[in-house]
């Protein structure tokens, strides 16, 4: 498992879609040095929440008969339910804030994708 | 053709929900994934299940229009996902179509991308559009433009000025979001997938329960003897508590309702949590090899005479329910209790009937789920806000008029009427006035996504009086 390839695209794609989904609402240059500088707690959040909760899920389960694919395929399903459904929790807790929405949105979108680029690494 | 489909639906959906609330909108909705669905699985629309789901969606989405309440969304919510699990897999049960159609409306892009049927998998020879390399082509240079458009500003006053006077403010980018949320989604449920492992569980496991491999007639004896003398010993329990009851009822049913309405709160919890552990012991005995023993008779009959003291038990719930509405009307919490004790007694049923057809866990699942699904779908079409408050003006004994002012505005025109036609407090008075100004306002601020029965109904009015 190729895990820190994981954790930069991931990263990459979580900074994406917090400020696309940010920027909607306002766009100014002030944030730009906002916008680099939150590659920071970006990076340590992917890193927390993949290694946390999607790679003990290989680990444990990885044999050399079992293919990331097929792990993917059984356990994505429950998975992407759950993850889901705490990002929902979270939106409504939250009382639809931009910025709240945006963060669990990200959450979902680049963890469902972290499944898929692990699934996607080593495919029989 | 399918990515045509997809951006036309979803900028649909965005001129549908962007900024609005459910109304008319949730409906064209319905009827337009209805379409969608089948212009993209036509093959999945000759199955009885999908065509009677498919029905239900559209039942559904003229209830939302109609009802407007929001048990009426939920339902059309989870017809939704029955009907997207249902084409899925037709033969699965209910739940597991739940699972199917949740999972594919929030996942299925993802599962799409990394999915590929082993025994069909063939290489893919063509490529009609790489949409990968498009969006690397237009995304990246793009994100770089705009950073450094940003940093550039900073470094020249008249290249500031002059980007200054580009104004964009004409694109509306969180519409442009909404409806890349609508396209991940259509994306999402045209090609449904599957929970593939829950699926294929289920498909493989019936309904009959067989005899297991650990036949011992001396532990089944004694397991059957235990449940011989704790069923017994329930059962004279339960004939003492029903005696009790009935007493109980019959003296001060009708004399103090107060003192009724303190028993029912306090003891319906504990009743139907009682009938519900009733079910679990029941299940408990019948799991396995106790329904092939042989000397059973006994055991299944005062499991069977428990059930339906039960049975019984609810009935008397529900006459206690029933004296206490006639006292004080409907409320949610009472309205919840009939619901609460009409499912424990389909319970009962199911359960009697599994112990009785020797069927697995499994089925009472099943069955359960299917009569749940099927509650929920009635208890959606009624418009419960209007009919509590129908009942609690023309039949109660006594009205809390401040628990009606406090529901949805559904109640607001009857009670307007009510208002109208009897002499009521200052307070309720002004308050009902209040509450159908605001609830005018609303269907007359509303925009055409918005639009329920109430705003047709609202015009004819307004039509009929300038007339």
């Amino acid at each position: 498992m190729n895990v820190p390839s994981n954790v930069g695209k991931s990263t990459l794609l979580a900074m994406c879609i917090f400020w696309i989904i940010n920027f909607t609402k306002d766009v100014s240059m002030d944030l730009a040095g906002i916008v680099l500088l939150s590659a920071i707690p970006i990076f340590i959040c992917v890193t927390l929440v993949i290694i946390i909760t999607i790679c003990p899920i290989f680990w444990i389960l990885k044999k050399d008969t079992i293919s990331n694919y097929a792990i993917a395929k059984k356990y994505f399903p429950y998975y992407a339910i759950v993850m889901f459904g705490l990002c929902l929790m979270g939106v409504i807790a939250s009382r639809a804030d931009i910025y709240s929405i945006s963060f669990f949105i990200t959450v979902f979108i680049t963890t469902a994708q972290s499944w898929v680029w692990f699934a996607k690494e080593n495919k029989v | 053709m399918k990515q045509a489909i997809i951006i036309l639906s979803s900028l649909v959906f965005s001129t549908l929900f962007y900024s609005q609330n459910i109304g008319l909108n949730l409906s064209i909705f319905s009827i337009l994934t209805l379409i969608v669905l089948i212009i993209s699985n036509t093959n999945k629309f000759k199955n009885k299940a999908t065509i009677i789901y498919a029905l239900l969606y559209l039942v559904t989405a003229a209830i939302v229009f109609f009802q407007h309440t929001t048990l009426s969304i939920i339902t059309n919510c989870v017809v939704f996902f029955t009907l997207i699990g249902s084409i899925t897999e037709a033969r699965s049960s209910i739940f597991v179509n739940w699972l199917n159609g949740f999972y594919t409306t929030v996942a299925g892009f993802f599962h799409r991308s990394f999915h590929f049927n082993e025994k069909e998998a063939k290489p893919i020879l063509k490529k009609d559009i790489d949409f990968i390399h498009w969006i690397k082509l237009i995304g990246i240079p793009l994100v770089f433009i705009i950073v450094f458009i940003l940093l550039y500003k900073n470094g020249n006053s008249v290249f500031n000025d002059l980007i200054s006077q580009i104004n964009l403010k004409f694109i509306n980018m969180q519409w442009i979001l909404f409806s890349v949320l609508g396209y991940f989604l259509f994306s999402n449920i045209i090609n449904p997938v599957e929970v593939e492992h829950a699926t294929k569980l289920d498909l493989e496991t019936g309904n009959s329960l067989f005899k297991g491999k650990n036949f011992s007639e001396e532990d089944l004896k004694k397991e059957k003897q235990l449940g011989t003398t704790l069923m017994l010993l329930l059962n004279v329990l339960i004939v003492f508590y029903l005696v009790t009851d009935i007493i109980a009822i019959s003296t001060s049913a009708t004399s103090n309702a107060e003192t009724l309405s303190n028993q029912v709160h306090s003891g319906i919890n504990a009743l139907i949590a009682s009938i519900v552990i009733a079910i679990v012991i029941i299940l408990y005995f019948f799991r396995g090899n106790l329904n092939f023993y042989k000397d059973n008779k006994t055991l299944k009959s005062l499991a069977f005479i428990w059930i339906i003291l039960n049975a019984v038990l609810v009935i008397l719930i529900a006459l206690k329910n029933n004296i206490y509405v006639s006292s004080f009307g409907f409320t949610y919490k009472r309205v919840g209790v009939y619901i609460y004790l009409l499912l424990t007694f389909i319970g009962l049923v199911t359960t009697f009937l599994k112990v009785l057809k020797v069927k697995n866990l499994l089925f009472l699942f099943r069955v359960n789920t299917q009569i749940a699904f099927a509650i929920l779908m009635l208890c959606s079409a009624v418009n419960w806000d209007y009919h509590i408050t129908y009942y609690n003006i023309n039949y109660a004994q006594s009205v809390d008029l401040n628990y009606l002012i406090k529901l949805s505005n559904n109640n607001a025109s009857l009670l307007k009427t009510y208002n109208d036609k009897n002499t009521l407090s200052s307070n309720n008075y002004k308050r009902i006035n209040n509450k159908h100004t605001n609830f005018i306002e609303l269907l007359e601020d509303r925009n055409w996504q918005e639009y329920t029965y109430e705003n047709l109904k609202q015009s004819n009015n307004t039509k009929t009086q300038n007339y």
